[in-house]
């Protein structure tokens, strides 16, 4: 399945249900339940992935300081400054990419602060835009383990948050449809594991900067047949890969591990720089924040409950050490890089010593400063030097 | 390695291009420096020449190395040396130049203050350990003493002695330099004497570089040409770090440069015209 084809389809699809009266569009935070709104019948759309888009193509440098002179920091997630700054200034990148005009309105937006808070102040501007309704999933943060009274509190945001979507679609929830969406987005997310783990192999088949790419779809179309399909096609097409030891960076002689965020804008560069030294990122907390193989059809809200509460963003700091330090050991890891965010606090798991509690262990780790859409805080320069001395030293 | 061999290393700084030709003793036999300015590849040339064109290794098209050289470079412009046979970051050839220079036995901390860059780099079983860099900022840097000077109209060359005739300890508080260009007017307005302010903005350098990172070796060396320029830098480190063995590296704006054409002599080992960064991280962690 071709990857460009499979997200054209998409977004030419909400398009049109942006502009069908009889079709229901909702707004998601990127580890939002999806499940639930699909079951519901609405088309969805992930602003995350938009404000990604807007890194990549670096419109962001143009809509960032749009945001910031509405009002909107600079120090502030720079998916939020690029996303209302696209809006203020009436572009989107969907217009060169698939012909689509505008980003599709809402008529629901629905996130989870599972992953931060900014993504409230975010739906919150586009909700007072559209005057369409809100509603946010406020579960527990930080957690060391989940527990049977945060799964409760959750499953209980999402009853309420199904009540409202079941009066703005005028028919309730049938069971069965969620059942169909949580075991679509399982079969998907547990494929899209294992995409992931081929990078276990030596060499590599995939890299980090590869996995961004392929990692559209358990984005954006989780509880779709569709992203199931082209996880499976693609874990054949890696498999062969590794069977036929088909190098991602060719002549692979040091492992790494990214943490924290893409910069978007530098993907293509990047991708080179660790190729050039031979260096291959196999593995991430980024792209392995949307697995979530708790997921289970039978028991779709708890489970999904504890699937959302328990990812790496939302979890407290020795949860975070011993994760990373467990993909050390699986992917054979020679070094981690932790890419320090400006405008991702939460996303930059660098700021509070973990660097040096992994050097401690023997761990090779360094900090590189950037972000993941303003390249006003990234230097091409010094991050090149860092990584390339990292390399050396290694 | 015949033995009119020369090998060549070529820092490309954010403000100096220094270069270093040394032979297969590793003896240096040539030292230039000049400014860092635009085109840079002419100026690079011109600085590899020195006062003594026919030294040069370039040949006469100005493009390609002479047979009997080889040449490395390092700094923020090492990748557009297109002549350079190798590239290798700045935290290595500070290094292998420190390295050789002072021959230390034990572990032991580089503090390198660049133009635009410091580092702290951490040395182990004769390699690099761990290291750090500034953030993207210009605090702790030699642009942020260039810059308060220029603020308070102050000749480079002459900061030195104003600092030494300081009698007052003050802290500058911000650690941005716009900021601190602002608490500089501000203090000066309440009447105070540039030789504080001067030696304040020494201490508040070092300062920042001993936020970077722990210093946890006894030997602590310094390189790199601020260090070098500003004796003002040193005299406060040793303050800050009294329990410290420090040294400062011979002719330390070149260490870089001769850390490079150290590397260049052991490349010219392997014969190869052109080496591949896969190449050279493997020479460096041989």
């Amino acid at each position: 399945m071709d990857m460009k084809k499979v997200m054209r389809d998409y977004f030419l699809d909400l398009d049109q249900a942006a502009k069908d009266p009889e079709r229901k569009v909702a707004w998601c935070t990127s580890v939002g339940p999806a499940e639930i709104l699909r079951a519901m019948g609405f088309e969805v759309f992930f602003p995350e992935n938009h404000g990604a888009m807007l890194g990549a193509t670096r419109m962001c440098m143009d809509t960032i300081p749009k945001a910031n002179a509405f009002g909107y920091s600079p120090d502030i997630c720079s998916y939020l400054t690029s996303d209302v700054g696209a809006y203020l200034k009436g572009i989107t990148p969907l217009t060169k990419a698939y012909g689509i005009e505008s980003i599709p309105r809402p008529d629901i937006l629905v996130y989870n602060t599972n992953q931060c808070k900014d993504v409230m102040h975010w739906f919150e501007y586009f909700a007072r835009e559209f005057d369409a309704p809100i509603f946010g999933i406020h579960p527990p943060t930080n957690v060391p383990e989940v527990e049977e009274s945060h799964i409760a509190d959750v499953v209980k945001q999402f009853e309420e948050l199904i009540g409202v979507l079941e009066k703005l679609q005028g028919r309730r929830m049938q069971p069965e449809d969620l059942q169909r969406t949580c075991a679509l987005s399982k079969e998907a997310t547990d494929l899209w594991a294992e995409v992931l783990e081929t990078a276990m192999a030596r060499p590599s088949p995939l890299s980090f900067f590869d996995s961004t790419i392929y990692m559209g779809p358990i984005v954006v179309l989780r509880g779709t047949e569709v992203a199931r399909d082209y996880y499976r096609v693609l874990l054949a097409d890696l498999k062969i890969r590794v069977a036929a030891k088909v190098a991602a960076v060719p002549g692979e002689s040091k492992r790494i591990y990214w943490d924290g965020m893409p910069i978007w804008g530098r993907l293509r560069s990047m991708s080179e720089l660790f190729k050039e030294n031979q260096a291959c990122v196999v593995a991430s907390t980024y792209c392995n924040s949307w697995i979530f193989t708790d997921f289970n059809p039978q028991d779709p809200l708890p489970s999904m409950a504890y699937a959302y509460i328990k990812i790496f963003i939302n979890r407290n700091d020795q949860y975070k050490e011993d994760y990373i330090r467990k993909l050390v050991g699986e992917y054979e890891i020679d070094g981690v890089i932790f890419h320090d965010a400006k405008t991702c606090p939460n996303n930059s798991n660098s700021q509070y010593n973990l660097p040096s509690r992994l050097r401690d262990e023997g761990i090779p780790a360094v900090v590189i400063n950037g972000d993941l859409c303003d390249l006003r805080c990234f230097s091409d320069e010094q991050s090149a030097t860092v990584i390339e001395a990292f390399v050396e030293t290694l | 390695m015949d033995a009119g061999h020369l090998y060549w290393g070529v820092d490309c700084g954010s403000t100096q291009i220094k270069v270093v030709a040394c032979d297969g003793d590793g003896k240096i036999v040539h030292k230039h420096i000049g400014r860092t300015l635009f085109p840079l590849m002419e100026h690079v040339r011109e600085v590899l020449s020195g006062r003594d064109t026919d030294l040069t290794p370039l040949t006469d098209d100005g493009k390609t190395v002479k047979d009997n050289h080889t040449v490395v470079a390092t700094g923020y412009g090492r990748k557009h040396i297109d002549f350079a046979q190798g590239t290798l970051t700045e935290i290595s050839a500070h290094f292998l130049g420190a390295q050789e220079l002072l021959q230390l036995d034990g572990p032991y901390t580089i503090v390198d203050i660049g133009g635009q860059d410091s580092k702290v780099i951490e040395v182990h079983d004769g390699r690099v350990g761990q290291f750090v860099i500034n953030r993207k900022c210009a605090a702790g840097t030699g642009a942020f003493i260039e810059e308060l000077a220029h603020r308070l109209e102050v000749k480079l060359e002459d900061l030195t002695d104003l600092a030494r005739a300081h009698d007052k300890e003050m802290v500058l508080n911000s650690y941005c330099t716009v900021f601190s260009g602002q608490e500089v007017i501000k203090i000066l307005m309440h009447g105070e004497r540039l030789e504080n302010l001067i030696q304040a903005l020494y201490a508040s350098v070092v300062q920042r570089i001993l936020e970077m990172t722990n210093i946890t070796t006894e030997t602590v060396v310094f390189s790199g040409g601020v260090m070098n320029y500003n004796p003002v830098l040193i005299d406060l480190f040793k303050q800050a770090l009294p329990d410290n063995k420090t040294h400062l590296v011979e002719n330390a704006q070149y260490c870089g440069a001769y850390g490079a054409a150290l590397f260049a002599r052991g490349l010219a080992e392997k014969q190869i015209k052109r080496f591949s960064q896969s190449e050279i991280n493997a020479e460096l962690t041989s």
